[in-house]
Formats: structure tokens, sequence, C-alpha cells
């Protein structure tokens, strides 16, 4: 396979010193963004739109028609969407260490098109290498005079604001984002009204993309939108990063066009299943995705409408490879401990819904488990995904709670036995030892302490205002 | 305002229905009849469909899809199934989610008979829990202010409380906190809810998780008897419930009316009821024998008291006599007060106005007076005045949102801070006395933006006493200037007890007669027909009236329901006054500072007890109404003031409260049509009085004049604050003790040089008077000017002087 | 009336100036008030109250929501063991295990030195290296039950002034996600993510 390697030919030729300015010029840097200033919005966006790129946050959005749906009230925004923390995706962590230069053209092309002169990076928290790397480029851009007032000698302004999250998945949906970068909780906004290209950061019209997706510009406008949509035979153009992750010979992230096969990804580029085992299942696009079993999905090609065809989606691009000695209810409870934990609380069925299912498989892998769970689980997923169809008719305010009904369908659809046999057994049939950890609970998180009550606020007497001493 | 809003048709449930374009669903099908179950939604606030319980299916070119009535609005064509399979099975879905975690508490639960969750459940959840993993639990209940509990693990996280205080009060003291399934609603510790409002969100919590302490465990709400009233402890006179167990009134909650209140109260009106079965209340008449109360029988009070009315008006005629009060009471109460000064004692010295207030003309009849409704349409909205948020808690709220919602520009003036503040897009701060510097400046162009906020077609402005170092005319001539440089300017004249516009509009001022008629206009005349003979000649005044005492020109004095010890800023003259009158009967529910040594105490009926009409700041109409009996042999203030009157020879004929609003409506032009009938059942929202053009009186001062700071450098700036030492509040313990009681806030910067640290105490001087306050220092106090809130418990008073001295205690 | 210290000041102006609007600033603030004191305090919220001009009520819903914001007592360095899917396919649960009966610490806790705090987290965006571990977000890839032992005892030992994600990957790591490039100095110096427009990093002590 010979892979046309666009945003990671930098790092790939130049591993020593990618993210630096002088790297980045010398190869061609920054040439887009400054000719960029010499297009109008229309011109732009029209490029965008021919090169067929679709957004690479999960939600795979066209990119030029995002664009063109920006309200014409200003001051309008940018945020790139870097708060990666979709389990087995680390794609972008690899964009903001390595190039990070490739980002900022990406943020001037954008910001241009789309008459933007404040633009923000949202990078999550955790990440905090990939933040000074992308803050020590935005510090050498402003040096150069290609941030800040009068970009590149011209009249335009951009002003760039790098933005560190506080661990939080759901700031990753963008109108969390959003709300958490005004510094309020993060909690999605409903959509309709808050479509951010209508009402976005401070209710103004505001595009939120992904690292990824932001990459791409400065070889769209290289290459030119037409040439860039033939990078790929696929109906989906260009190339596409995917993380793989698990069990896999050769994990890591991988820039492929698009229209191989899941047995080509998985058994030639990433090396096969070590030890020869043999492969069980993995998750196509991400911790929301439904899962894949090779008797059925193996030869699928890898693109966004024959994995919708198949009921799953491609979405952050991360593939989590599971082998044969995998125990799926353990597989599932820590798939959906992830969107418990997550959950940021407003809607009723993600808040209590993905709670229960968790507890429901944490009972079933402590060999607690009852011949009706699975069907409980099941009907509790019902009631957060009516219908349990794909893509999921949502009763939530966002895809993260039906996120989790996933790894439920998988057990329901393929691993039923597995489940049952949890249940004869008391316990885990396979072999994989150690205790679960509880749902993760960090230092200074007061709430959950083992009985789970809370001391919080300090005011153990009923009786005693807060304030009151004793 | 737009004419006819557009309609879409909608179908709901196989139903075609008309409905205004861009409205929600949830409030569409409701109108239409269809009830769509909901925890999140209240009409009065933005939507946040967190709940989900609203979930209804909508047709699309995909097929049906799910959506949250309350977040959608209809449009034109759109076809909603809100009883489909799929739509019964997410409601079961819902409910057996919430009920995962809630407690089965019910029968100790406050909530319990009127609970949302618990009908809900009813009536479309799934009857029985298959969640049988262990319950979130929390440590229970805790207090988050003195006035509300916390029970969390009932909480089923609707945000109602948290949006209620960030978006409509304004002091987002309670948040969410934590997320996902640990998510709580809570304080921040050691800062308690501490908001003026806080009964609200017990009122719109949808389960028992707020519930407030003064009624907690009290009672179940299907015992309670109920009857609809208005608050008389706000000037809007917000609509209520009042809810009353075996004649004692456990509760008032709002009543959700769109002309004031919109359901909210301020805790002052919501919890203020306790003093109603204070043991303290007056419940026999009392004469003074000896120097000693006494308890006597009703017919020798009367009889006690009317001899020496009468005697009185025989030796020095009825100028010898005066009537202070009536500003607390019912319209009916008022009218009787007024017809018993004007025709049995024949006099005109009679004033509900407690000295600090605006003058009775300007209060009661400018021609444009502004409603509160008119708050919504206006392009600008001026606050010279009191502070809303601590005088007009639903002028406030009002205020709030016609900004914050309804994008009116507000421009505040006060002394100091003002609990609009945040909300104001110009704000100016003036010296105390500096009142008139301030407007010569506007008048002259200064300030600009403001000159430029005024330019616009609607402004409504609201005036009252700012600083009582400024004086009442200041408001006149605020007014005055307003309405030259805006287009269409409408007034609201503020004075802070409840039914003073009732009073006026009853003739209870020296120059006012009822139906807002001066004594010089032809509706004298018309009176004089049903009255008989009466003084025409303007009487005293409150100030005049106390000082005629001190004098001996007044002898007699009748106080109805008024403490003038307590409520004037300058209780210097109340207490000269009071010390040297010759005869005092006291009409109360209370002993006071001020008739503590009348000769006559008689001890009257409060809110509840009686029926009648009320007339609120914008001049509204209500009527209120009784639920429980006056305690001991207490009585209505007219049905006592007719029984005087009866035994001085001169009947008022006013034997019913209902023969009194009759003839109200036919003395009173402005008043015409109202009966008790048309309040009851055609306009329970009230009616506003008209204006009557040719008998209104416009009275402008054109000429701006006035004093100027005092170049002292502190100035005293007194002003009310919601609670303090007034008689209800006083015998109401719930609310008594959130008083700030004796307390001089001082600007930090001001503090070194006097020495002065927060919470220690200081002394501050005036010419009149001096005493010992606790300091709080406080940036919202411009620098040279010390706060002190008025007539707190234990404050020594200081008069009206604004020259001021502070010291530290013991200096 | 701040209680932080000047140049703590400066930096929380600098801050706010980045930002539209000033309560865009709570979450950096919030790390700077981490800064100050080791963990979030009420007092530190309450600071960035005033900053940000909004209630301390308001700044706590924010600070609670996050994981990162510590408002318990937390050691200097704070281990953090993934455990989401990929890290637990690949042994990060033993890796957890492995760390807490090496420190003694179980997860959720701090020991009683204020040294070392130990918690496992969702993933962190290392599932080409798993499994990971990060000392006060600084990353190590590839960590084996036996290296993380070895982490805690030579934090408990050498107790370095800056941890740093180049020098513990090459002492504890093994397969990384990708190349990381030529190394960097930058490292954390406690319980907060280093970075340095926050003022939370040691820029100062870099070599
Ligand atoms: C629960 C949830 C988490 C998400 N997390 C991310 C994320 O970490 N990074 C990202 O780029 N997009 C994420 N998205 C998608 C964003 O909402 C948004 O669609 C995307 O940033 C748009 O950029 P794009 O059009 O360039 O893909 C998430 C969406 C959801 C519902
Ligand atoms: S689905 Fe879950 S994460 Fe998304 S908005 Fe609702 S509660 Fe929050
Ligand atoms: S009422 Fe609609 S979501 Fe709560």
């Amino acid at each position: 396979m010979t892979t046309p390697l666009l945003i990671t030919r930098r790092m790939t030729d130049h591993p020593g010193d990618s993210q630096t300015i002088v790297r980045y010029e010398s190869t061609g840097g920054y040439a887009q963004g400054k000719r960029a200033l010499g297009l109008t919005r229309d011109e732009l966006v029209e490029e965008i739109k021919t090169s067929g790129l679709l957004g690479r946050g999960g939600a795979a959005f066209p990119a030029g028609l995002k664009w063109s749906f920006l309200a014409p009230e200003r001051p309008a925004y940018l945020v790139v969407n870097a708060d990666e923390s979709e389990p087995g995706t680390f794609k972008d962590r690899q964009l903001l260490e390595r190039d990070p230069h490739q980002i900022i053209e990406g943020m001037i092309i954008t910001s241009i098109a789309n008459e933007v002169h404040h633009a923000f990076v949202y990078i999550r928290g955790e990440y905090a290498k990939p933040a000074r790397r992308v803050q020590t480029a935005v510090d050498e851009a402003y040096a150069k005079g290609y941030l800040g007032g009068g970009i590149f000698g011209s009249d335009y302004d951009l002003e760039v604001t790098v933005h560190l999250g506080g661990g939080a998945y759901i700031c990753g949906e963008e109108t969390a984002l959003i709300n958490s970068l005004e510094g309020k909780r993060g909690e999605p906004r409903l959509k309709p009204p808050y479509f951010p290209a209508a009402k976005g950061l401070y209710m103004m019209p505001t595009i939120v993309n992904n690292v990824e997706t932001i990459s791409n510009l400065p070889h769209i406008l290289a290459l030119g939108g037409g040439e860039y949509s033939k990078v790929s035979d696929s109906a989906d153009t260009g190339t596409f990063m995917t993380s793989l992750s698990g069990h896999v010979n050769r994990p890591g992230n991988y820039e492929l066009a698009h229209g191989i096969t899941w047995r080509e990804l998985i058994y030639e580029i990433g090396g096969g299943i070590p030890d020869d085992k043999q492969l069980k299942a993995w998750i196509p696009g991400g911790a929301s995705a439904p899962w894949f079993i090779p008797e059925k999905h193996l030869d699928l090609e890898i693109s966004k409408d024959a994995t919708a065809a198949a009921g799953s989606m491609l979405g952050s691009g991360a593939v989590i490879v599971m082998d044969e000695d995998t125990c799926m209810v353990r597989a599932a409870e820590r798939l959906v401990r992830f969107f418990a934990h997550e959950s940021c609380g407003q809607c009723t069925p993600c808040r209590e819904g993905t709670t229960w299912l968790e507890m429901i498989l944490r009972r079933i892998e402590e060999g607690q488990g009852r011949a009706i769970d699975l069907d409980l689980l099941v009907d509790v997923s019902d009631g957060i995904s009516i219908g349990l169809a794909w893509p999921p008719k949502m009763t939530t305010i966002c895809p993260l709670g039906p996120s989790a009904v996933s790894p439920i369908m998988a057990l329901r659809d393929y691993f039923r036995d597995e489940v049952d046999s949890h249940v004869v057994n008391g316990g885990c049939p396979l072999k994989s030892g150690g205790a679960t950890p509880q749902t993760p609970r960090s230092p200074g998180d007061e709430t959950a302490s083992e009985d789970g009550r809370s001391s919080d606020p300090a005011s153990p007497d009923p009786d005693r205002m807060p304030g009151e001493s004793e | 305002m737009s004419t006819e809003p557009n309609l879409v048709t909608i179908t709901i449930n196989d139903v075609e229905t008309q409905t205004p374009a861009g409205g929600l669903l949830i409030k569409a099908a409701q109108d239409e009849g269809t009830y769509i179950p909901r925890f999140c939604w209240h009409e009065r606030m933005s939507p946040v469909g967190m709940c989900r319980m609203c979930l209804v299916e909508i047709e699309t070119p995909r097929g049906p899809m799910m959506v949250t009535a309350c977040t959608t609005s209809v449009a034109d064509g759109m076809v909603v199934d809100t009883e489909s399979e799929e739509v019964k099975k997410a409601q079961e879905a819902i409910l057996e989610f919430l009920l995962a975690n809630h407690p089965l508490d019910c029968p100790v639960c406050d909530k319990g008979g009127e609970c949302p969750l618990q009908d809900q459940a009813l009536a479309y959840g799934p009857g029985e829990s298959r969640f049988v993993e262990i319950k979130r639990s929390y440590e229970k209940p805790i207090p988050i202010s003195e006035l509300v509990l916390l029970d969390r693990e009932r909480c089923i996280l609707c945000a109602r409380c948290t949006r209620f205080s960030d978006e409509i009060s304004g002091d987002p003291l309670i948040e969410f906190q934590h997320r996902g399934n640990t998510t709580e609603v809570n304080t921040f510790p050691d800062l308690p809810f501490s908001s003026y409002f806080s009964g609200n969100t017990v009122q719109i919590c949808p389960v028992g998780a707020l519930t407030a302490k003064p009624y907690r465990f009290r009672a179940r709400p299907w015992d309670l008897q109920r009857v609809e009233s208005s608050s008389l402890q706000d000037t809007a006179h917000p609509r209520i419930e009042i809810h009353a167990s075996q004649n004692e009134v456990l509760r008032y909650t709002g009543v959700d009316n769109d002309a004031t209140n919109h359901g909210w109260l301020s805790d002052k009106a919501r919890f203020g009821f306790e003093y109603l079965r204070s043991e303290k209340r007056l419940t026999t008449p009392l004469v003074r024998r000896d120097g000693e109360l006494v308890e006597v029988s009703w017919t020798e009070a009367i009889d006690i008291a009317a001899s020496r009315l009468d005697l009185i008006k025989d030796e020095d005629g009825g100028e010898a006599l005066a009537v202070i009060g009536g500003a607390q009471g019912t319209n009916e109460d008022a009218y009787a007060i007024s017809k018993f000064a004007r025709v049995t004692l024949g006099t005109n010295n009679v004033d509900a106005r407690l000295d600090d207030a605006l003058a009775s003309h300007f209060l009661a009849a400018s021609v444009d007076r502004a409603t509160i409704d008119d708050l919504d349409d206006a392009d600008t909205i001026v606050v010279w005045a009191q502070d809303l948020k601590e005088e007009h808690p639903t002028l406030y709220l009002r205020v709030r949102r016609a900004v914050q919602e309804l994008g009116a520009i507000l421009v505040v003036i006060h002394p100091r801070v003002t609990g609009l503040d945040d909300r104001a897009n110009h704000k100016l701060i003036y010296r105390p006395g500096g009142g008139y510097e301030l407007l010569d400046e506007l008048a002259s162009g200064d300030h600009p933006e403001v000159n430029h906020a005024l330019a616009v077609d609607k402004v409504v402005v609201l005036v009252g006493i700012a600083s009582h170092a400024d004086g009442p005319q200041l408001a006149e001539s605020v007014a005055a200037l307003v309405r030259q440089k805006a287009g269409n300017t409408k007034l609201m004249p503020l004075n802070s007890r409840a039914n003073t516009y009732g009073a006026l509009d009853m003739g209870l001022a020296p120059d006012l007669l009822p139906g807002r008629v001066g004594l010089d206009s032809i509706g004298c005349a018309n009176l004089a027909a049903s009255w008989g003979e009466f003084p025409v000649v303007a009487g005293k005044d409150t100030r005049q009236i106390l000082q005629g005492l001190d004098s001996g020109d007044v002898r007699g004095l009748v106080l109805v329901g008024a403490d003038p010890i307590n409520d004037l800023p300058d209780p210097l003259v109340a207490i000269d006054g009071l010390d040297a009158a010759e005869y005092v009967i006291a009409i109360d529910l209370f002993l006071n500072d001020s008739n503590r040594h009348a000769d006559v105490i008689l001890p009257a009926s409060g809110f509840s007890e009686k029926e009648g009409t009320v007339t609120n700041v914008e001049g509204r109409v209500q009527k209120i109404n009784q639920i429980r009996p006056a305690p001991g042999q207490a009585r209505p203030d007219w049905a006592i003031l007719d029984d005087i009157a009866t035994r001085m020879g001169v009947s008022l004929g006013l034997p019913t409260a209902e023969t009194i609003s009759k003839e109200i409506t036919t003395v009173s032009p402005a008043y015409e049509d109202l009966t008790w009938d048309t309040l009851e059942w055609d306009h329970r929202d009230g009616v506003v009085v008209p204006i009557h053009g040719a008998q209104a009186i416009n009275h402008i001062p054109v000429a701006l004049q006035g004093s100027k700071a005092p170049k002292a450098p502190l100035t005293l700036h007194v002003g009310r604050v919601m609670y303090d030492n007034g008689v209800r509040l006083q015998h109401s313990p719930s609310l008594h003790k959130l008083a700030p009681g004796p307390v001089a806030h001082l600007n930090p910067g001001d503090a070194p040089t006097i020495g002065a640290q927060d919470g220690r105490t200081v002394k501050v001087v005036t010419n009149h008077g001096e005493g010992e306050y606790t300091c709080v220092l406080d940036e919202g106090t411009p620098p040279g000017v010390v706060f002190v809130p008025f007539n707190q418990e234990g404050a020594s008073s200081l008069g009206a002087d604004p020259v001021v001295r502070v010291t530290v205690a013991g200096q | 009336m701040s209680s932080w210290s000047e140049s703590t000041q400066e930096r929380a102006t600098e801050i706010i100036a980045r930002y539209p609007e000033k309560r865009s600033a709570v979450m950096p603030l919030l790390y700077l008030a981490m800064a100050e004191e080791g963990h979030l305090t009420d007092a530190g919220m309450e600071e960035v109250a005033r900053w940000c001009e909004i209630t301390p009520a308001q700044v706590r819903a924010v600070a609670s929501f996050y994981t990162m914001f510590k408002r318990e007592r937390t050691g200097r360095y704070l281990v953090s063991c993934c455990t989401s899917i990929t890290c637990m396919l690949l042994g990060g649960d033993e890796v957890l295990h492995a760390v807490e009966d090496e420190s003694g610490v179980p997860h959720g806790e701090t020991d009683d030195e204020g040294m070392l705090s130990v918690e496992h987290v969702e993933c962190i965006g290392a599932c080409g290296g798993a499994p990971a571990v990060q000392v006060n977000y600084e990353l190590i890839e590839g960590v084996s039950p036996t290296q993380a032992r070895e982490l805690v005892r030579w934090l408990k030992r050498a107790r370095p002034e800056v941890v740093n994600s180049d020098e513990m990957q090459e002492l504890f790591g093994a397969r990384r996600s990708f190349d990381w490039g030529i190394s960097e100095e930058h490292g954390a110096i406690g319980p907060y993510p280093a970075f340095q427009p926050l003022g939370t990093v040691g820029s100062e002590v870099s070599e």
C-alpha cells in the first residue's frame, strides 16, 4: 500500500525538529497562510468545499459547508478542538507535538476565510507537553509577525490564545467546549438553537474544527481542492489519521487514504495480533462506535459509507483491537465506566442510565450477575437510545449518553454466551485477572468517599449553618 | 408591540390546532389541552431540556424524530405525537431513571401530596423499579440558608433553583457542583444562599429537595385551606395564595400572574406571616388608668376614646385633632379613616405617608404614571430611587427582566451600590445631598452616555427618595428633567409602604380627597353631596402634625397602624411630638414605641383576617381575602372607627367592608365599576385605575433648584434594607434574625484614616445624635460616605443631618 | 486585597488579557491558584471569583466539574495510571496495582507526607504506547508493573524538583505511541500541568 503522506510528511522526514518554525518554513510552511490573505472568503470556502474535506473530530461534517453556514454577525471566533479524549484516540496529540505550525497555518487560513480575528486552541489539560509545543510555536509565529497585529505585513489582525482544559472528555463536544472556554461548566448546549456557527462563543458565530481537520488546510490550498480530493480512490477524500491500538503488533498513528479494508489495517499495517492469537473484536471508530467482529466485518472497506452501512462509524479514527483472550464483559464495563465517569450529568438518561449500566456490568464481572441482567442492560440502554437503532435515536442532549450503549449492543449481538457464562460461573471464565478499579476518584474529589457519602460542604450538623462554627 | 401574533398550524395527536409562531411546543400543546409531562421546564425561565421528561415525536422527512417539547419551537405544518409507543417508552425510562436514586420517603417529605415527581410517576411511570443497586446517599438535610434546607438525594437536577437564582434574581449562590452521577446542587462552603428571593426555589422545586424552614413538617398539603390574596409586604402587591390549617396561616405561595410578580415573591413577602400568630398580638382593648394599661370592654374603650375626641373638638375644633397612618391596611380601612377624619373629627390633618414620602399629588396623581408592564416595553429605564432590591423586590425582578431578557437600557442613579448595578448600562453615583448638582450636570448635557440613553422613544422613570439628604422634591425635578429630554416618558413614583397608593387614593393626605381629588376641585363638591360638611383647607402632613403636637396646636392624635418613632427617618420629631401629645388613641396589631404611651389602644385585625381591596404602586386595585378570624377581640380598623364615629354622634354609615367598597365606587370616579364581584370574578389580577384627565393633577416643578452636597469629609446616607425592625418583621422570628442590625458601611479606603476595622465597633456622630455601630467595610459604599441601614434593632437615632463624623468606639 | 504573590497577580492580569471576557480566565486562574497553594482551596476559589467577577459558588461549580482541579491535599507527585480500555487490555490495571502496592497509597489517596498521590484515570491519549502513566501530567508510555515500581521508588528517593516526560520515558518507559522528537527541558513542579502561560511550569528551572 502506498500511502500519500500529507499532514505527517514533515514529522516523518524530519523527526528531529519538525515542530520548529525553522523547519516548518524551510519545508514550504506559511506560504499558504500568506497566500490566503489574497483570496476572498468565497474563494476559500469554495476551495475547501471542492476538496471534500470532512471534519476529523468524529462527526465527519463537511468542513467547507460548515464554514459557509457561519452567521453574518461579528466578531466571529475560531476554536480548534484539541480536547482529544476518546479512548483509543491519540492522533491529535501527535499533530500538536510534532507539527504545531501546520495547525497555526491552518488556523490562519480558517480565520481569513471566516473573518476571524481571535482564535483559540482548546487543548485537553492532560496534554501539558503538546500545549507547551503549541504555545512555543504560537510565540514563534508572533515573533515573526505571522500572528498578532497585521499578520505577514498585511492589515489583518489575528490573536491566538492557547487554552488548557481541566480534565473532562465532554469538553470535546463543541458546545460543551464553548461553555468551558467561557469559564462555565462543560455542559453541552441545546442544538437548536446553539449551533456554534450561529450562536457560539460569547453567543457569536464560531467555527469549531478538529486539529486534524485544520492541519489539512495548508495542503488543500497547496494542492488545490480538486487535486486534494483525488488523493484517495474512495469517495472520502484526502487522507485520514487512524490511531491503532490494543492487541496489535504495531500500534500507532497512521496517515492513510480511505478505501483499504479492516483486514489490511489490522494484519498488514498493524502487523497482526501478538502471539498469533485470534482476533475477537475491534472497535472501528473510537469508544463510541459499535463494535465489529471478524466473522462479519473484516473485509469491509474503511470508509464513511461502508462503515455506516454496517451499523457503525469511523468517528475519531481510533481502532481498538481485542484478541481472543479478552473478557468482553470487562471490556464493555471499562468502556461504559468511561462514559459514566465523563457524563456531564445534565440529562437524566445519561446521568442515571450510564451509571446503572456500569453497576450492572461490574456486578456481572464480580460474579453477582443474574440471568435477567443482560435483558436489563439492553432495556436500560433502550431508555438511553430509544429503539437501539444506529445512528441512535437519542433521549439526550448530546451523543455521549447513547455512546455508552454500543458495548452493550456488542454483548447482546455477539457475546451473549460470554455474559451467560459469567452468570453461571459466578465470575469471569477467562483468565484475565486483577480486580477492576472502581469508578475513578481523584484526590480532591471529595464527593465519592468510600461510603458514597459526601462530606461537602463541611456541615455535618444539619442544624448548623454553613459557615457557623461549632 | 406587534398586533396579532402570526399563527401557525400544527397537528398534535391527529388534532390540528393554531398556535402563535415561535412558541414552544410544550406550551402550544398545553394551550391546546395536551399536557406533556415535564420537570425542568418552567414557563418563566429559559428552557434547558435537561430532565428529558417532555420527549415527544415529530415527523421529519427522515421519519419520526424524538425531541424535547420544552426546547422545540413550533413550525407551520409540524406533526407531533405525544403518545406513541416510543414516547411512552421514553417517559417510562426517564421516570425509572429519576426514581433509581430518589429516596422513597414521600410520607415524611413536605412535598408529598403536591409533588410533580410523585404525580408523574403515577401517571407515566413503569410501576416498579428494577434498580437493585445501592442508592446515592447524602448527609441530610443541609441548611443552605436561614430559610431553606436542602435534601440532596431528593434532587432530580432540573436546574430550576440554579436558573432562578442566576437568571431571575441575579444572585447565583447555588450552583451545580461536581458532574455526572455525583452532580449535586450546593452553595459555596461558608457562603449561604442568602438571597432575598430564596423561597421561590422552594416553590418551584419539583420534588422535596428544597424545603422552607418556616413550613417544614407543619402540614400536609391536602389538609390546607387556601385562598387567593395579594401581599402587602411589597409595593407591587404580588399575588399570593394563603394556606392555612386550623385557623393558622402556614405559608404563602406566589401566584403566577402576568400583571405583577410572575409567580415570584421576595422572602419577606413569602415568609412574613409569622407575626400573625404572635403571642404579642393585641387582643383586647386597653385604656390607661393611673399610668397603667388595663383591659376593658369594647364599649368602654369606645366610650372613652369618643368622649375625649369630642371634648377636644368642642374646645378647639377639628384642627386640634389629627390622624396618622392607614398605609398598611385595605382601601376600605383607608376610606373609613379618611371619612372619619374629615366628617367626624372635622380635620384635614391626616396623612398616610410617614414624612419620608414624595408629595401626595406626585405619588398619587401624576398623569403619565407607568404601569409595571410598561417596563417590558421601555427602551430605557431610569432608576433614581431607593435600592429596588431592598425596598421594591417585585419591581426589582421586573426591571431586571426588562433589561436582561427584553433588552431595555438601564440607568441607575444612587449614592451607592444597588442590587441592579450588575445589569445597569450606566450607573451614576453621587454624594448624598448632591442630587441637584448632578441633575444640573445632566440638564446641561454632562454625562453624555446617560443623555444619549434618554434620547429614545419610550422611557420609564422610577423615582423615589434615593437619599434623604436631598429631600423629596428632587424626585419631581428628576421627573421634570426626563420629561424634557425623552420622547415618551412614563413615571413610577415610589413610596415604600405597601398600600400608600391605596391610602392616597382614599384621600389619606392633608390635601387629597378620595379618588385623587384635590381639595379645591370640583370633585370636592361631588363628595360633599355624599359626605356633607368637611373642611376644605389643606391640613397638616405627618411632620407638621408631630410638630403641632409638640407646640400644642394639635392636642389629640389617632394612630392607625403607624409607628412614627421607628418609621420616620428623623425619629426625633416623632419622639418630641408623641411625648408632648395630650391624648393619643392607637389602633394596631402590636404595642410599639409610638403607641406604648397611648391613652387608648384598640386591637386591630391584620392581613388575612379581613377582606378588602388594595392599590399597588402602579394603581392596580386587587382584592385581598380573609382565611382566619382575628385573634381575641381584634376588629378591622374601619369597624372600630365607625363605632367611635357613631358614639361621637356623626355616623359614618359604614356597617360592612363591602358597603365601604360600594361607597368608594360611587364617590370616586377612578374606582367606578371596581366592585368586589368584578375583582373576584372578572379581574383576578386586578385593574389599574385610570388617571382621570380632568381631575388629575400634573404637578411639575420646572425650575431645578436645591441644595449642594455638604462639604464635610464624610456624609451620611441612610437607607432601608429589606429586613429591618418594622413591627411585622419584629414578630416574624424567621425573618427578623436576617436583619443586619446596627451597622455602618464604610469604603475600605476611608477605614485607615478613621482607624475603623471590619467587624469592629465604630461611633457615628451627627449634629442630632450618635450611636455605636458595627463597621462593615464595603467597596459598594463610595469614599466619603457612611451608609447606615435604617430602623435596625438597637440602633440609635442619628437624625437627618447628612454631616457625620465616625470614630473608633471608645475614643 | 489579593492573597496571591505579586508575580502570580501579574500572571493573572496577563491571563485575563488573553480573553475577550474575564470569566473565560476561570480555568487558567484555577491552575494558578493550585500552583500557589499546591491544591485548590476555598480561599483560592474565592480569589479566582474576585478576579473573574463571578460568585465563589460559580467558580466552584466549574472547578468541581473537572478532574484536574484538586480540591483536597494532593501530593507533590501526582501519579495517574490509565486504566481505560486500551491500557486495561495491555495491563494498565496491573500497573496501577503495582503503584499502589509499592507506594502504599491506594488510588484516590495521598500519603501522609504529602509526597505522593495515586489515582487512576480515563484515557490520556497514549493508547499506542499503552499502558501509560503520568506524573504531574508528564507522560510515560509502555510502563510495565516492574517499571512502575521503580518509578515510585525513584520519586520517593530522588524527589526530583522537576519531573519531565523525556527523562522519565528514558528511565521507566518502553514503547511510545509515536516518536516524540527532540527532548525538551520543561517539566512539572507540582500536581498541575506544566504550561508556562499559566505560570505553572518551572520555565525558570530549565537548564
Ligand atoms: C461526546 C463528544 C466528544 C467529542 N470529542 C471531540 C474531541 O475530543 N475532539 C474533536 O475534535 N471533536 C470531538 N467531538 C466532535 C465535536 O463536537 C465537533 O463535531 C468537532 O470538533 C468538529 O470539528 P470537525 O468538523 O473538524 O470534525 C466530540 C463530540 C462529542 C459528542
Ligand atoms: S448526554 Fe450526557 S454528556 Fe451529553 S449532555 Fe446529556 S448528560 Fe451531558
Ligand atoms: S421539561 Fe423538557 S427536558 Fe425537562
